[in-house]
């Protein structure tokens, strides 16, 4: 090795090694700027550079697991850029179309992208062109995980898997049979209760939604818009809606509710297969299985990209490529396997196993991704023709909601969900403080504009009887049962209960889930504020299997959007 | 003209042997390419003799950094700053990225490449052709799979830029001849029906209407699917449109524009390719990124597709890892893909850029990067590498179909009109669905 001490000789030697190089090669050579002769020196860093690089991966929270396990080793590792700059990554959970919709608003401004599945880099990309740009680059795949319906084990065998293939039209079969799963010699198991997400916010409700038109069509590929304008594919669609129990923006949120409240809560759900496996790390009265529709399910790809956005450096260009290839290093894909998922490169192996109730030799077909257009036309049919919804929206109007103007924000945030929800929606609008008026039930189609005028028009004052509240709520929506229709209470309230003529203990008895007739009213809650009671919200909310949030003003819009999914 | 290493004949102007495979005519074998390295290392000592004695005569007094510390680690070496660093944007076929990659991080490491920095850009090879055309800055090299597109490139260029070459210089790098793919369980299953795979039985496969269950009683299959990548982005796509008119017309050259109107053989294209698999939502634009997906997502996705052999034998390790073992057929007719590297004559492409190309191309030829190569699956243009040696990828897999003489008839690479009208036939095929 020639050192440093050399180099005056050593440029000559090297400049006539080049001519001597030419000459073998048979073509010319420049000079050779470098001063260096140790092969190492290009490996060694540049000095520490106090600055770093942000970087914010937006992403589909059915990764969190894997994402929050390996970012932080990332960060850990000091990361550089070639200039030295160390990099730091930010991780941020969301749905996939929640996600795609705050990426193109520029509301939330990501280095990078990854939805659970291609499909939102499709859609993303189709409204973004529109604009002349795509929303994100290339993608390569982080990992795979396929749709899958869960379901019970004592249930799938009813339907008589393993041995015999099950498809969707078996689950949507059982969902229009009047008799549900007596039809099968397992009366106790009661009628078909399933579930998928909101098909504009979630990947899996959106592969559901498609799923059921391709089944209503009688294909597995080339779904077309003609298919979709056939009458008998909307009321397919319709048949099976009406066994969904409510919808939801996040795929998570269905497995963990799922393993938590057990086969009362759901027979059924779409889900991904890695939330199969990972049902056996907790415990659950009956085990989780894997039913690979055989007409075919979707793949859900988790792709990665770089947003194609002016807010996107060329130092947050490099140092998001740098994450991408980490989160595919091999140390890293066997971290995912560990959680369930299929990685992108390498082999599979344990749990992906019929130990943990899936199989990795599933699916056998797929089917067919059809356009942006026929997806987009599959969202607008399912909206027809979802399980529509009757809500009680109870409002805490009592004083302490002028402080901070918190009755404002809360006011938009309920017009929000009031204009999220569809036309065959009713609202029934329960202001209360010390006197609670239940206002009769509007239909949102005829009804919207002069609901709005009555939230706008409401004045904070007095006190807070909340118990009461829902109960009357509970009475009106009882009264105008329809197990056809979504039946929920949303209610925000930023204090505790100061009534006095029901008990928490006696409206928790009065909410309990009724299984037999399946008359089942969520109560959704919004502790506004630091005053409010969250614990008992918690409880009213558990004892209905429904939600609980913790509002303020800065994120009751959100929240409001969110609870808005669940219908 | 003969070839040089199994003395069959050739068509004038060929690069590749049909029989065996090797270069003919671009590169001289391995003897001239000897005589000239002794030469040079002849001279290199001669040379170290000399700064030898330069030293002992005149010493450190001139160099400052001598007189520092001489610490044998040389961590005194400082990296060259990045704003003088020469930046190289290659745009580059997937099927090649494995070896790209190592490629770049090697030659990083050499004195000519230490002031270079590469970028490299994975690109369907007709993607990146059209980026050049559209003037596309970060674009100094070309290295797509073939030499198929560069007609088409150059008369696309010459509509929009007088009369200039954007093609400094060409090398060929490594070839690879096209293979059909499958699941070894369903290609069992294929021929006991067809007997064959090739264009014409998979077109009969694919129009099945009860797909696999008539085929070999297996309903839980469902449809045959087969896909290539998208022909407007991908050289494999467009060769695989080129093959199929070869195929249906049973020639080996010549196919003209009269064929490719032939209304049997459009209704008979057609009925393929409104059927492959990827074709609603979109065929995946390169064929790297088509064999990682078959791997991924194995026979619920893809029972068979084409690729190249280099990307087949990248993957059918990891294959029996995740499914189940691969079977590889080659088409009966097929085509060389020459991987070559050209050096960009554009406006954009400063000098500095042009000599780090041909520098980063050269080292793509050393020795050390095409025993890379053929490691990745790519039969190497280097005499001095072989692919007969018992770890070869031509020896290891024979097993499951790899052949070091690859069997079939090797065909011409058609006129621009032609593939031009292939393209436009293809086109009309998407919109009919």
């Amino acid at each position: 090795m020639i050192g440093r001490i050399f180099a005056r000789p050593v440029v000559s030697l090297m400049a006539l090694l080049m001519l001597c190089l030419a000459f073998v090669a048979g073509c010319d050579k420049g000079n050779n700027n470098s001063s260096q002769t140790n092969s190492n020196s290009n490996s060694s860093a540049p000095p520490a550079n106090p600055n770093a690089v942000e970087v914010l991966l937006l992403y589909g929270s059915e990764k969190q697991s894997w994402i929050d396990d390996v970012t932080p080793t990332f960060n850990a590792s000091n990361a550089k850029l070639a200039n030295g700059k160390v990099i730091h990554v930010s991780t941020t959970p969301m749905g996939s179309g929640e996600s795609k919709d705050a990426l193109l608003s520029g509301h939330t401004q990501a280095t990078l992208w990854s939805p659970a599945s291609g499909v939102f880099v499709q859609l993303g990309n189709a409204q973004s062109q529109i604009k002349g740009q795509p929303l994100i680059g290339p993608t390569k795949e982080l990992v795979l995980s396929p749709v899958v319906i869960a379901m019970w084990k004592p249930m799938a065998q009813a339907l008589g898997w393993p041995g015999k293939a099950i498809g969707w039209a078996d689950v949507i079969a059982l969902a229009k049979n009047p008799d549900g799963w007596a039809a099968y010699g397992h009366k106790e198991f009661g009628r078909l209760k399933f579930g998928h997400t909101h098909p504009e916010f979630s990947n899996s409700g959106l592969i559901s939604i498609l799923a059921e038109a391709y089944a209503g069509a009688g294909k597995v590929r080339g779904l077309t818009t003609d298919d979709l304008a056939k009458p008998e594919v909307g009321q397919y669609m319709a048949d099976v809606e009406q066994s969904i129990v409510h919808y939801g923006s996040s795929t998570g949120f269905f497995g963990k509710r799922l393993i938590q409240d057990g086969p009362q809560y759901l027979s059924a759900a779409v889900l991904y297969e890695n939330m199969v496996i990972e049902s056996y790390s907790q415990q659950t009265s009956v085990p989780l299985v894997a039913i690979y529709p055989k007409e075919g399910t979707i793949w859900s790809d988790h792709p990665i990209g770089i947003v194609q956005r002016p807010w996107v450096s060329d130092e947050q260009k490099e140092a998001g490529q740098i994450f991408i290839d980490y989160l595919r290093a091999p140390a890293q894909q066997q971290k995912a396997l560990q959680y369930g998922f299929r990685p992108a490169e390498g082999s599979l192996g344990a749990p992906l196993d019929a130990a943990h109730g899936v199989d990795p030799a599933q699916p056998q077909t797929v089917l067919e991704l059809p356009s942006a257009a026929v997806i987009d036309a599959t969202i607008q049919l399912w909206k027809k023709n979802k399980k529509h919804s009757d809500i009680a929206l109870i409002f805490d109007k009592s004083g302490s909601m002028n402080d901070d103007n918190k009755i404002g924000s809360a006011k938009k945030g309920a017009i929000a969900l009031v204009n999220m929800l569809a036309p065959e929606d009713s609202v029934t609008f329960i202001p209360f403080s010390t006197e609670v008026t239940v206002m009769d039930p509007v239909v949102l189609g005829t009804g919207k504009e002069e609901l709005i005028n009555h939230i706008n028009m409401m004045v904070a004052d007095g006190n807070t009887h909340l118990f009461q509240a829902i109960k009357l709520a509970k009475d009106k929506l009882m009264a105008r049962r329809d197990p056809k229709r979504i039946q929920a209470i949303v209610v925000l309230t930023d204090g505790e209960d100061n009534g006095n003529d029901v008990s928490l203990s006696q409206l928790l008895d009065q909410l309990q889930v009724i299984e037999e007739d399946d008359a089942s009213i969520r109560v959704f809650t919004i502790g506004y504020g630091n005053s409010a009671k969250l614990d008992d919200l918690k409880r009213i909310s558990k004892a209905t299997q429904a939600q609980e949030y913790q509002g303020n003003p800065d994120n009751i819009l959100s929240v409001f959007r969110d609870i808005a999914t669940f219908f | 003209m003969q070839c040089p290493h199994c003395h069959q004949e050739n068509q004038d102007g060929a690069q590749f042997c049909r029989v065996c495979g090797k270069p003919l005519g671009a590169f001289d074998g391995g003897a001239g390419l000897i005589k000239r390295a002794l030469v040079v290392i002849g001279l290199l000592l001669a040379l170290l003799a000399a700064a030898g004695l330069w030293f002992v005569f005149h010493g450190n007094a001139a160099n400052p950094a001598a007189s520092g510390n001489q610490s044998s680690s040389a961590q005194s070496t400082s990296p060259v700053p990045a704003s003088t660093l020469v930046k190289l944007g290659v745009a580059y076929g997937t099927e090649k990225e494995a070896w790209f990659t190592w490629a770049v991080q090697e030659f990083a490491k050499t004195p000519e490449g230490s002031g270079i920095h590469i970028d490299l850009k994975p690109m369907g090879s007709i993607e990146a052709a059209n980026a050049i055309v559209r003037n596309d800055a970060a674009i100094q090299v070309w290295s797509p799979a073939s030499s198929l597109y560069k007609t088409i490139l150059l008369r696309n260029w010459k509509a929009g830029h007088a009369d200039t070459d954007p093609l400094l210089k060409e090398t060929i790098l490594a070839s690879t001849p096209m293979v059909f793919v499958m699941w070894q369980e369903r290609y069992d299953a294929f021929v006991q029906h067809y007997q064959e795979l090739n264009f014409r039985t998979i077109g009969q496969a694919i129009n099945e209407p009860a797909g696999w269950k008539t085929i070999a009683e297996k309903p839980d299959w469902y449809f045959f699917k087969f896909s290539h990548t998208n022909p407007s982005q991908s050289n494999s796509g467009l060769t695989a449109l080129v093959l199929m008119g070869y195929d249906h017309f049973g020639k080996t050259s010549g196919l003209d524009a009269g064929d490719i109107t032939n209304p049997d053989f459009q209704t008979w294209l057609q009925s393929i390719e409104k059927n492959l698999q990827g074709a609603a939502s979109g065929l995946v634009p390169s064929t790297g990124t088509l064999m990682t997906s078959m791997i991924q997502r194995g026979w619920s996705t893809y029972d068979c597709v084409l690729v190249y052999e280099a990307n087949a034998i990248e993957r059918l390790d990891q294959a029996g890892g995740r499914w189940g073992p691969l079977r590889v057929v080659y088409p009966p007719y097929n085509m060389w893909n020459d991987n070559p590297y050209y050096v960009l004559n554009v406006a954009w492409s400063s000098p500095e850029q042009r000599r780090a190309a041909d520098a980063f191309g050269q080292f793509l030829l050393s020795p050390a990067a095409q025993r890379q190569a053929a490691a990745h699956g790519f039969r190497p243009a280097s005499q001095l590498v072989g692919t007969g040696d018992p770890d070869s990828p031509w020896v290891k897999y024979t097993a499951v179909g790899i052949q070091r003489q690859v069997p079939g008839t090797f065909c011409d690479p058609p006129n621009p009109e032609v593939m031009e009208n292939l393209l436009l036939a293809w086109q009309r095929s998407q919109s009919a669905k």
